[in-house]
């Protein structure tokens, strides 16, 4: 028996049947597994966010006294080292100076502290382009 | 990412263009995401994209170290790519991190070139921003100051 005949005989056809579609059932599912490797990728790179976001409900949880008291005390301890700072330049002082002089001396994140100052108003504009510490709100600060 | 009609429609930039010229708006704004100590634009350079502040604090600087800080959503910055000679007059730098809408300069400025109803909304915009911080560009006060920019601009 030979040729088709033999293939028929034992079942060939079903046999080649299920080995191209194992073929291809693999081939789907290892592009699907490719295709989704971006996203794992993604996780991996923002592991630390989520770790935090994991960690951040816990925290909230033991601190129930004073809940706004941590960056209060990180503007009061960055605001001692900018202020030497501006006493050095002199006021009015240019902002960008406060800014350039600030990264020179390696103080952690100048440009989102001295937002953070311009929004508790530590750092206050004049009329003209310039800036000012506000000597006002760091004594209520100090006092409270 | 182009940005959707919805998103221009809540900044006051936009107010009072009608859904079609918003329509036309749009496929030119793309989502950007700037990080803290990012520079937008730097002074004297070519004026190449205008930006709208979704999120984020920035900061503007001018000549003799003028500056201005923006705060709020729908601020502007780098409207010299509609004005001449298309330099840019001040850096900006961003304070944060944050989230900004960018368009291509020339693309905004052939919109407003061949929409007259729309270029006339949009340059009354920026000519009153214009007027408001050419102050910091020149340096030159009136007698009444501008105070508090910062929170209006």
């Amino acid at each position: 028996m030979f040729g088709f005949e033999a293939i028929i005989a034992h079942d060939g056809l079903g046999i080649s049947v299920i080995g191209i579609s194992i073929v291809f059932v693999s081939l789907i599912l290892l592009s699907l597994a490719v295709s989704q490797v971006h996203k794992l990728i993604g996780l991996w790179d923002k592991r630390n966010t989520y770790y935090q976001r994991l960690k951040k409900p816990q925290k909230r949880g033991d601190q129930k006294i004073p809940s706004d008291m941590p960056v209060p005390q990180d503007i009061r301890r960055a605001s001692r080292q900018f202020k030497l700072l501006i006493e050095w330049i002199g006021e009015p002082f240019p902002l960008p100076k406060l800014l350039d002089l600030s990264e020179k001396c390696g103080l952690s994140s100048p440009h989102s502290t001295i937002n953070e100052f311009i929004k508790c108003k530590l750092i206050i504009p004049d009329d003209n382009g310039y800036y000012m510490w506000n000597k006002q709100i760091e004594e209520k600060r100090s006092n409270a | 990412m182009s940005t959707d009609i919805q998103t221009l429609k809540l900044l006051d930039f936009f107010a009072d263009l009608n859904f079609g010229e918003l329509e036309q708006m749009a496929p030119l704004m793309h989502l950007m995401k700037v990080t803290e100590g990012e520079v937008l634009t730097r002074k004297g350079e070519p004026a190449r994209t205008f930006f709208i502040i979704l999120s984020g604090n920035f900061m503007l600087s001018f000549k003799e170290e003028r500056s201005f800080t923006l705060h709020n959503k729908g601020n502007i910055i780098g409207w010299s790519t509609v004005v001449t000679p298309f330099q840019y007059t001040g850096t900006a730098i961003a304070l944060t991190d944050g989230l900004v809408l960018s368009m291509p300069g020339q693309e905004f400025l052939r919109l407003i070139q061949s929409n007259s109803a729309l270029g006339d909304k949009i340059m009354r915009k920026i000519n009153k921003i214009v007027s408001e911080r050419m102050p910091y560009v020149t340096g030159t006060w009136g007698k009444g100051g501008t105070n508090c920019l910062a929170l209006k601009l």
